[in-house]
């Protein structure tokens, strides 16, 4: 497998486990997180992977080595800011794979390619659907 | 005109007003309903509590048929993300989008979204008075190609004509006012003492127009 450079931005819990299986599989990562406390938390186990500062500002990207990323994690708990990472990864640092994580399932329209989303992810849609389909899976078990 | 307005703060409300108030159909959208009220009595158009990049809300506020669409709220990236979707999903003609980060207001347009940046404009305001406060910029072209600026005649200038300050493609006389009458002159009209003048320049002839009134660039 080839390592492959990621930055994730957003290290709540989704961007801590993301990026601790990733670094695990082999893949060189770095953080980006705007709030303090959070990027306190994520330098105690990243250690100066770790940027403080906002995702959606072109020169805290450079920091954290946009230019020679090869994919991005957008995966803050703020759409306009998932989109806006998204739209500058893409068509301004040309990066080849740009995953978002949709907070608001309405706003999934959102997320396109135009606007420089690759793949995008909705950890609530995610959930509802295997709920969904254990709820649907126990119904039939009760019945039959 | 259909014009669709986001944001009903300070900066969307009287623009939203004035549109209004000269016949054009306005829809504004805050998610604050007290927003409205900065709205003048007058106002005709309609208003939308909502957030201003949900389909249904801009859907409702008829964007399919919108000829002009303003994001104006507080936040810069859903004001790009407002244009954007006018204008790439709606084919809106035309959209225009609040940035106070003078970063982002200079990278938007390289993807195709016209910014305004009140930070830019004020702080290069603010600047050009603090260090030259005999000349004052009144107004910018297009993107800030030609720049409108206006001041007052002194001794350098007086009874000099208008043909002396003017410099084919750079420098231009747009009108003069004195004692409290405007006129727009011809090259052959003389300059009087405290004369207010406005001048058409091209930006990068700036520093042209100093050398010319006597002032230091």
């Amino acid at each position: 497998m080839q390592p492959l450079s990621i930055i994730i931005i957003g290290t709540g819990k989704l961007g801590r486990e993301c990026g601790q299986r990733l670094i695990a599989a082999g893949h060189r990562l770095t953080f980006v997180e705007k709030d303090h406390q959070l990027a306190q938390n994520a330098r105690e186990i990243f250690g100066d992977r770790v940027f403080l500062g906002d995702g959606c500002d072109p020169k805290v990207l450079e920091q954290a080595g946009i230019n020679i990323a090869q994919v991005i994690i957008a995966a803050t708990g703020d759409d306009e800011d998932n989109l806006i990472i998204a739209e500058l990864a893409h068509h301004i640092y040309g990066v080849q794979s740009v995953m978002t994580r949709i907070n608001r399932p309405e706003n999934e329209w959102l997320f396109t390619s135009h606007r420089g989303v690759d793949s995008a992810f909705c950890p609530v849609v995610m959930a509802t659907d295997f709920i969904k389909t254990e709820i649907d899976r126990q119904a039939e078990k009760i019945q039959s | 005109m259909h014009i669709i307005i986001i944001g009903c703060g300070r900066v969307g409300a009287r623009p939203a007003s004035l549109l209004s108030s000269s016949g054009h159909s306005v829809v504004v959208i805050d998610k604050n309903p007290e927003a409205f009220e900065r709205l003048e009595r007058s106002y005709k158009g309609k208003t939308i509590e909502g957030v201003g990049f949900d389909r249904k809300t801009l859907i409702e506020a008829g964007i399919e048929h919108a000829d002009a669409l303003a994001a104006v709220t507080n936040g810069d990236n859903s004001n790009v993300v407002v244009a954007s979707v006018a204008a790439q999903d709606f084919h809106v003609p035309r959209v225009v989008a609040r940035i106070k980060d003078p970063v982002r207001a200079e990278m938007f347009p390289k993807l195709g979204i016209t910014t305004i940046s009140s930070t830019l404009w004020t702080s290069g305001r603010i600047f050009e008075y603090l260090v030259s406060p005999e000349l004052h910029n009144v107004f910018s072209v297009g993107s800030a190609g030609v720049q409108l600026y206006e001041f007052e005649v002194q001794n350098v200038l007086v009874d000099r004509m208008v043909r002396d300050l003017s410099v084919a493609n750079e420098i231009r006389v747009v009108a003069i006012t004195r004692e409290g009458i405007s006129f727009i002159p011809v090259l052959g009209s003389v300059f009087k003492r405290r004369d207010r003048v406005l001048v058409a320049v091209d930006t990068r002839s700036i520093d042209k127009l100093k050398a010319m009134l006597g002032l230091s660039s």
